[in-house]
């Protein structure tokens, strides 16, 4: 019970703490946004300025040099305008204006800004899934002027790496393997991947939290089927026939005839009761055989399909037996950017 | 002939020798015995001597792959049908025939036959060596028939005499229907037998023809 209401009342002083992290209380700074949205320019310029003279949070420095940015802007001072939001993105190197809500000299005057401060902005690193060794994560960046970028992965039991090095300005996308320089794919982890740019003594860098986790890479199920192939059957019941009947009038006719034919003339007629007999039992076996339905008999063409169909399943087990033997021994990489503490310098 | 080159010792050892195999390699084979009634014709020299009759036989058959041999007893009782004819006389037949299978519904024969009269001067012994072809085909489930056909070598008579080499021939016409799942089988058989038996006494060649008609139908196991 009391460890519940010590939490409470931790976080009770602690959520009021973190909203006026992004909030402004400095009074004066307050009066000075009021009399900018007032557009009383000379107001809002002269409190902002005594606002900076005063103890400012990061957020509120940013927004006093905000608001001297845009009055200076509306008062068509976009040199000073410049230098303010110049001290808006060394604060806050993220900051954007809105396009639809600020004016062109403003916006403007953010720009040329950009422009003349070296900064990293707008990193980021794609969330992905992928098998070690067959894929990359996506990482972008913006420099806001021409400078060599070097960027790395820092931390873990990793040290650091470098995973590239280029003279870049504007946006630039690179693919990182996340593998180590041995190949093997990075440990699982908490890692930064930082972006610092240089240009002659003036340097910037900032940094993006990942998370590497390893999983078991899915391993494909045996097939039992081919889509669109299926087995056929083995037999088949041929259509009725008269054939055994006229066979076995055939047989028997030649049986009788040849007994006649070959009957010594010196002995008299043949006898045909004993092949008469026989002769009649085949005749009426075949006789019941063509009235009753067919035996089923092979189909050596869907014997033969099937056994190509069975040779093909089984090759293609074959293979994804061998290809589940690999993916064993491969790991999955998930890569999830972590929320960023702040800004770079 | 009275000595016989085939005696019914020697030919119960050939049936015992095909059908008597390990257990082991009889589930590789098929064996079917079983007993049968015989009826046939029986005529001799002239019309006049014309003789039918009625008896008992038994059949075995073995097929191993590609061979198959039939192994025939019968004996029948013959009994005159003319006046010229006037004693009965008990004819005793071994039937042996080994077959290999050559192709489509054809196999090839050899065998002999071995035929043996008593009272042993009422009519002709005979033996003689067969050679020939079958024809066999499946009229429907567990219905087969077969036509066979050859001529028979090195005829010998108790009472003397020869045969050219086309003079003696067979003819013959079989059935076999399965019963109970093929544990039964109903057998039925015609075979026709002519010699152009010709016989010298010193006057010059006479003509003395042999010829039978036997049929028999009968039942047989199937192992």
């Amino acid at each position: 019970m009391h460890r519940s209401t010590s939490w409470l009342v931790a976080l009770a002083l602690v959520l009021p703490a973190a909203a006026a992290a992004q909030t402004i209380q400095n009074p004066t700074l307050r009066r000075a946004q009021q009399a900018f949205d007032n557009l009383d320019y000379r107001q809002a310029l002269t409190i902002a300025l005594t606002s900076l003279r005063e103890r400012l949070t990061g957020f509120e420095r940013a927004r006093a040099y905000e608001v001297l940015g845009f009055t200076y802007s509306g008062m068509d001072s976009i040199l000073k305008a410049v230098d303010a939001f110049k001290q808006v993105v060394l604060i806050e190197p993220e900051r954007d204006l809105d396009p639809n809500r600020t004016s062109p000299k403003a916006l403007s005057a953010f720009q040329v800004a950009l422009t003349q401060i070296l900064v990293v902005r707008q990193l980021r690193v794609d969330s992905v899934n992928f098998i070690g060794g067959q894929g990359a994560v996506g990482i972008r960046y913006t420099v806001t002027q021409p400078s060599r970028v070097v960027t790395r992965v820092t931390g873990g039991t990793l040290g650091t790496i470098r995973i590239d090095s280029t003279v870049a300005n504007g946006q630039v996308n690179i693919r990182w393997p996340a593998r180590m320089p041995s190949g093997d794919p990075v440990p699982a982890g908490t890692y930064n991947v930082v972006v610092e740019a240089t240009v002659g003594q003036n340097s910037f860098s900032t940094s993006q939290p990942i998370r590497i986790a390893h999983g078991a890479v899915d391993t494909l199920p045996h097939l039992t089927g081919l889509p669109g192939y299926t087995y056929l059957p083995e037999t088949e019941v041929p259509p009725k026939s008269w054939r055994p009947m006229g066979l076995a009038l055939v047989y028997s006719g030649i049986a009788l005839a040849g007994t006649s034919a070959l009957s010594h003339g010196n002995l008299g007629s043949a006898s045909m009761r004993e092949g008469g007999m026989i002769g009649g039992g085949i005749v009426l076996a075949g006789f019941v055989m063509t009235l009753k339905k067919p035996a089923p008999q092979p189909a050596r063409g869907n014997i033969l399909y099937n056994s190509l169909l069975r040779e093909q399943i089984a090759r293609r087990n074959t293979e994804i037996a061998q290809e589940n033997t690999r993916r064993r021994q491969q790991v999955s990489l998930t890569v999830v950017p972590l929320a960023r503490p702040g800004g770079g310098r | 002939m009275s000595g016989g080159r085939f005696g019914g010792l020697a030919v119960c050892a050939l049936g015992v020798l095909l059908t008597a195999q390990p257990l082991n390699r009889l589930a590789a084979q098929h064996v079917n015995v079983g007993p049968q009634i015989a009826f046939g014709d029986y005529r001799e020299v002239s019309s006049d001597l014309h003789y039918r009759g009625t008896g008992l036989g038994v059949k075995a058959t073995l097929m191993w792959k590609k061979f198959s041999a039939d192994v025939v007893l019968s004996k029948v009782k013959y009994k005159p049908k003319t006046s010229a004819a006037t004693a009965n006389f008990d004819a005793s037949e071994v039937d042996v025939r080994l077959r290999y299978y050559v192709t489509g519904p054809v196999s090839a024969e050899l065998g002999f036959i071995h035929r043996k009269m008593d009272p042993e001067f009422e009519a002709q012994s005979v033996g003689a060596v067969t050679l020939g072809a079958r024809m066999a085909y499946v009229l429907g489930p567990g219905v087969h028939m077969s036509l066979d056909g050859g001529l028979l070598f090195g005829s010998k008579f108790s009472g003397g005499g020869t045969t050219s080499a086309l003079g003696a021939l067979q003819l013959g016409l079989g059935l076999t229907v399965d019963a109970l799942r093929g544990r039964v089988r109903v057998t039925g058989d015609y075979g026709f037998q002519r010699f152009s038996r010709k016989t010298n006494d010193g006057s010059g060649p006479l003509t003395a023809p042999i010829q039978q008609s036997l049929g028999r139908v009968g039942i047989a196991l199937a192992f």
